[in-house]
């Protein structure tokens, strides 16, 4: 699509127009671009769900199971964390259970 | 005695500095700037570099400064004592940095030529996740809402500027550094320091600008809408099999879309999408995405900053144009801001899944920083509302948005 075919055949000189011509131009070129800018994200969006569908169709990928083992935290990294904690905080804080998240 | 006082005197620039105080206002500027980057953190990795060019640019007789080219083309220096009048265009490079030194040089080699933009936007499309956009498809269209901005101000500055000059003013409001600089190279390059500058700075004013929009315009009610809680409300039916697939496929797919509608938005949107591409496609492309996420985007944005930054010379900086646009570019930015807030109110009044107002607001560029400030504001609200991934939706659309708008004002002013 040429925009400037559209515009400049029904403006000819921009420096020689009027403000009110500048104006009307100013609120057509308004009404165009938002127009324009809200068509092509729009069609982001559907274009965006087609491939959601479409991907979800043709390339699932294999489901693997998850295996979630929380992992017990070593009795001396566990102290040595405790005594970091009172250490740091000058004995005001202490950890009373540490889990790894 | 004394001529050797007076010969240090006109060797150093103190001389023309009590004879031009007007300088004295470009430091204290570049202060301002620095302050803001350094001690503030607003945007540093931009306004650094771009605060640290308005300072060197403005030293009589450091040959820092970039000389604009008037309508014609000519630039205007003094050489060997001789006023010379050249076209810049016509003059080889090693004359350009011999003549009128290395800073013109990076500015008419990579910032004039319009070469910078697009490669910026490879980096930016680097390190943007779309995962969040596609995760919130709806959200994306605030990112069209808040490009109101934009032409709003292309009405009231078309009755002060030309169309062109009005055109490269509104497109501040997209919130995007190198979109604006393209937009301005196409449309009126003489007003590039001044745009620019605008531009770079309001983005590094997004955590002051939009909390003060957003206050003027938003209830305490509509800033506490928990988008968490409104999705298990009302739950998406959209389930992800793939998202790695999902995420190769959009990038490709909107190029093609955006090059087929807007031609002249693709050398910015193509090249979005295209340093998104190799971020996606994983390990077989890596060594493209680090080096375009951190050695060209860096190498980059030092350029554009420092050469921006020196565009800003006292006489093309200290006029009421200038003055017209910083004003201008307020008043795009925050109608921008609003223009998304408005479209969210607006489908609020007809959808019984209530949406967050800040969700429109990040619809301008701007990211993350957007985003992030918007999470901050809803946090401050309500300390479990966090709604930055779906701000990011809107945010990563405002990208789109404002390059697809860039596109349409060069396509009908250019």
């Amino acid at each position: 699509m040429n925009f400037n075919v559209i515009l400049l055949n029904a403006a000819p000189a921009v420096e020689q127009l009027s403000n009110w011509d500048k104006f009307v131009e100013a609120l057509l070129l308004m009404a165009i671009g938002m127009l324009t800018v809200f068509v092509v994200l729009l069609i982001i969006i559907f274009l965006g769900n087609l491939l959601i569908k479409t991907v979800n169709r043709f390339f699932p990928e294999e489901a693997k199971p998850v295996v979630q083992k929380v992992q017990a935290i070593d009795a001396n990294v566990q102290e040595a964390i405790k005594k970091a904690i009172v250490a740091i905080s000058g004995g005001k804080q202490s950890a009373q259970n540490i889990e790894k998240l | 005695m004394g001529e050797i006082l007076n010969k240090i005197y006109e060797m150093t620039a103190i001389g023309s500095i009590v004879a031009d105080p007007r300088f004295l206002i470009m430091y204290a500027l570049a202060f301002v700037l620095l302050y803001l980057g350094i001690k503030k953190e607003f945007e540093p990795l931009l306004l650094v570099p771009i605060a640290f060019g308005v300072l060197i640019a403005n030293f009589p007789g450091g040959g820092m400064g970039v000389l604009g080219a008037d309508g014609e083309g000519l630039v205007h220096y003094i050489k060997d004592g001789v006023e010379v009048s050249k076209n810049v265009y016509e003059m080889s490079l090693p004359e350009i940095a011999h003549d009128l030194g290395i800073m013109n040089l990076i500015y008419y080699a990579l910032i004039k030529s319009g070469l910078l933009p697009p490669i910026i936007f490879m980096g930016v499309g680097a390190l943007t996740d779309f995962g969040p956009m596609l995760r919130n498809l709806k959200l994306a269209i605030f990112g069209a809402g808040a490009q109101f901005g934009i032409f709003a101000v292309l009405l009231v500055a078309s009755q002060f500027f030309t169309l062109q000059e009005a055109g490269s003013l509104a497109i501040i409001g997209g919130a995007d550094g190198p979109t604006a600089i393209f937009t301005t190279l196409k449309l009126a390059p003489h007003l590039l320091a001044p745009i620019a500058i605008a531009a770079y700075s309001y983005m590094a004013l997004v955590p002051v600008i939009i909390p003060l929009v957003v206050k003027l315009t938003c209830s305490k009610k509509e800033l506490m809408i928990n988008m968490k809680e409104q999705d298990k409300l009302y739950p998406s039916k959209t389930e992800f099999k793939n998202m790695r697939a999902l995420k190769i496929i959009f990038p490709i797919a909107v190029t093609t879309i955006v090059a087929i509608i807007v031609p002249d938005a693709v050398s910015l949107v193509g090249m979005l999408m295209f340093g998104n591409l190799i971020k996606e496609i994983g390990a077989n492309t890596s060594r493209l995405f680090e080096t375009a996420s951190n050695g060209i985007m860096n190498a980059a944005t030092i350029f554009l900053g420092l050469s921006v930054g020196a565009t800003m010379t006292v006489d093309a900086f200290l006029n009421f144009q200038t003055l017209g646009i910083v004003a201008g570019g307020f008043l795009a930015f925050g109608f921008s801001i609003f223009g998304g807030i408005l479209l969210v109110k607006v489908m609020n009044l007809f959808s019984k899944k209530k949406i967050n107002p800040l969700v429109g607001a990040t619809g301008l560029s701007a990211v993350p920083m957007a985003s992030r400030v918007a999470n901050d504001i809803a946090l401050k609200y309500d300390p479990k509302n966090h709604v930055l991934n779906y701000c990011m939706s809107s945010n990563v659309a405002g990208v789109i948005g404002s390059a697809v708008a860039a596109g349409i004002l060069i396509s009908f002013l250019g």
